[in-house]
């Protein structure tokens, strides 16, 4: 399929930029719309390119529901992937990877996405304010079977399971390591680094298609010298030249089990258009390692407001993750709203990158000197002090309502922006679950504001933004500091720059 | 899955090898026909069931064969060691002791 001999349908691709292959354009369907890609979009980065934002109907009210994140936890766009005339329902798009001829269908409407009779309920919410009650669908009693079950049935619930027997097959093997390392971010390279180099034997294994995390979606920092993508680069090349490491990508550690056992997933062919017929499906490892770094990262918190789950809001790392890695942006007129620093980079990047950023709304009296003077240089308007306390649109944003916070507390209208898309971010917290299922308990840390891990109960270290440390120099210093007690010759620490 | 040393064959084999046996060191009254039936039952069904460590016997089911003896802590599932049958039950305070101030360094 050549990028040249049809009109491209991805609208909201930008020019330049991205880490996907732009010389090959694949052809994939949504709900049976044909809509073109490139190699290394997610079928959500592909959605988005071409100004996709709707995907879903929320659980029991049938809202509509859009992308939210970039990663696993994506809470909305759940979809179906048709595979050997069957599918495989509840396939988060932003971790499914686009192939020629991938048929991925919408889930939880009925009859259409775009005009759905559950939504419905959504008008009737007062009447069911907690949602349905069983109870109140039991009388009267002839009615259960008949009636009320079985449109409930169809209201709630999420995809369809497949109705054919599994064609797959499952692979399961056992392996055993000195240092295994979850998350190949920063942190987690910097481990498998350091922790490699006197050769013990290393597993690195990371959920994404691609190993680096939150470096492939930064701009201007550099790492000894190289942009940080570049770093993960050589860093990988550096890894997988030595015989005593292993990276598992498309791999998520899902189970820690007692004496450091930890159980992997790993998608072998779902990427493939045509996986050859001796592989796998999917392997699951299960492995003893002598110690464990868990390098799992944060997770981005949303702004909270009212009608915060419409199309077209998403998390500012996740605007910021499709502008970098995919070439995609998330809209035309793009509002941010936030109560922290790492927001701006997502608002300074889409600017930067031609697209309207029509206000930053800081939740913050006054945000900080540096970020306020790098959005003027970019003629961003920012509003401190401000809040959103409303949106409009029906299947997409296109308005937002802002407040002024006053100092007694109370919100007086700030006017209204038009936008066709939000980018929120309250702040991050540390992804602890692995270590939680350690068994350590996490303390709560009043200066990070988050639950952070505490003692270890297995031969086990959190590294990186996991354990609350912020900044990429911190975090790589982390990272390799979370391996080298292991061993006896003390190695240089990359040396990170972060550039506003 | 636990790993578990197996004193006998002297390496750490997953838990699946082995088959659980009970609390270890109930000696078995000589003379069962003179004991009345409360200590009868005290005998058969009473155990102590310790919150911390605990001496149970375990089987070396698909290895050995042979039953051995451990001291597991049953809050964090560590074994704390394994001996052979007949050898005598560890000071079970001593390693408790020991084992908190290996965590309290
Ligand atoms: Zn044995």
């Amino acid at each position: 399929m050549s990028a040249h001999s049809q009109k491209s349908t991805q609208s909201a691709r930008l020019a330049h930029g991205g880490r996907i292959d732009r010389s090959r354009t694949l052809q994939f369907s949504f709900d049976g719309k044909v809509m073109q890609a490139h190699p290394g979009d997610t079928l959500a980065s592909a959605l988005i390119a071409n100004g996709v934002h709707l995907v879903g109907r929320s659980f029991k009210y049938h809202r509509p529901r859009g992308i939210l994140t970039a990663g696993s936890e994506e809470p909305n766009a759940l979809v179906g992937v048709y595979r050997h005339g069957d599918q495989t329902p509840n396939l988060r798009a932003t971790q499914v990877e686009v192939y020629e001829g991938l048929m991925a269908i919408s889930q939880n409407r009925y009859p259409s996405l775009d005009f759905d009779v559950g939504a419905i309920n959504d008008v009737l919410s007062p009447l069911f304010p907690a949602g349905f009650y069983y109870k109140t669908f039991m009388w009267p009693k002839a009615f259960w079977d008949k009636v009320y079950e079985p449109v409930i049935r169809a209201a709630a619930g999420l995809g369809k399971p497949p109705k054919l027997a599994d064609p797959d097959h499952y692979a399961n093997l056992y392996a055993h390591c000195d240092v295994l390392v979850i998350g190949s971010g920063p942190a987690g390279l910097a481990a498998a680094l350091s922790a490699s180099e006197t050769g013990a034997r290393v597993i690195l294994c990371d959920e994404q298609a691609e190993m680096g995390g939150s470096l492939l979606s930064e701009t201007g920092s550099t790492i000894e010298g190289l942009p940080a993508a570049e770093w993960v680069a050589a860093t990988l090349a550096t890894l997988a030249a030595r015989d005593n490491v292993t990276l598992l990508p498309r791999t998520t550690a899902f189970g820690y089990f007692v004496q450091n056992f930890i159980a992997l997933a790993e998608r072998v062919t779902d990427h493939l258009a045509q996986p050859g017929a001796n592989l796998p499906r999917e392997r699951m490892w299960q492995v003893r390692a002598k110690e464990v770094v868990i390098a799992a990262g944060a997770h981005e918190r949303p702004m909270v407001f009212p009608e915060n789950d419409r199309p077209g809001i998403l998390l500012a790392s996740a605007g910021r993750t499709y502008l970098n890695r995919y070439g995609a942006t998330v809209g035309r007129r793009v509002l941010v709203t936030t109560a922290c620093d790492s927001a701006w980079a997502a608002a300074f990047d889409l600017a930067d990158a031609g697209v309207e950023v029509v206000a930053i709304a800081d939740m913050r009296a006054t945000p900080p000197e540096h970020l306020r003077e790098a959005a003027a240089r970019r003629g961003i308007r920012v509003e401190a002090a401000c809040v959103v306390t409303g949106t409009s649109g029906r299947l997409r944003v296109s308005k937002a309502m802002l407040g002024r916070l006053r100092n007694d507390g109370s919100v007086v209208s700030a006017g209204d922006v038009t936008c066709d898309a939000i980018l929120m971010s309250s702040g991050w917290t540390p992804s602890v679950s692995l270590y939680s299922q350690s068994r350590g308990k996490v303390v709560w840390n009043a200066e990070h504001e988050a639950f952070l891990p505490g003692a270890s109960v297995q031969r086990e270290r959190s590294a990186g933004s996991c354990r609350g440390v912020n900044g990429l120099a911190a975090v790589l210093e982390d990272g390799y500091a979370a391996a080298a007690n292991r061993q006896r010759r003390p190695q240089p620490v990359p040396r990170a720059r972060a550039d506003a | 899955m636990l790993l578990i040393s197996c004193p006998y064959c002297g390496v750490e084999r997953p838990e699946t090898e082995f088959r659980y046996g009970g609390e270890a060191h109930i000696a078995r009254p000589a003379d069962p026909s003179q004991l009345n039936d409360e200590e009868w039952a005290q005998f058969l069904y009473m155990r102590t069931n310790t919150r911390g460590l605990y001496a149970e016997r375990w089987r070396h089911a698909h290895g050995c064969g042979r039953f051995f003896n451990a001291v597991r802590d049953t809050v964090s599932d560590k074994f704390v060691c394994t001996y052979k049958a007949g050898e005598p039950k560890p000071d079970l305070d001593a390693l408790a002791r020991a084992s908190q101030e290996k965590d309290a360094r």
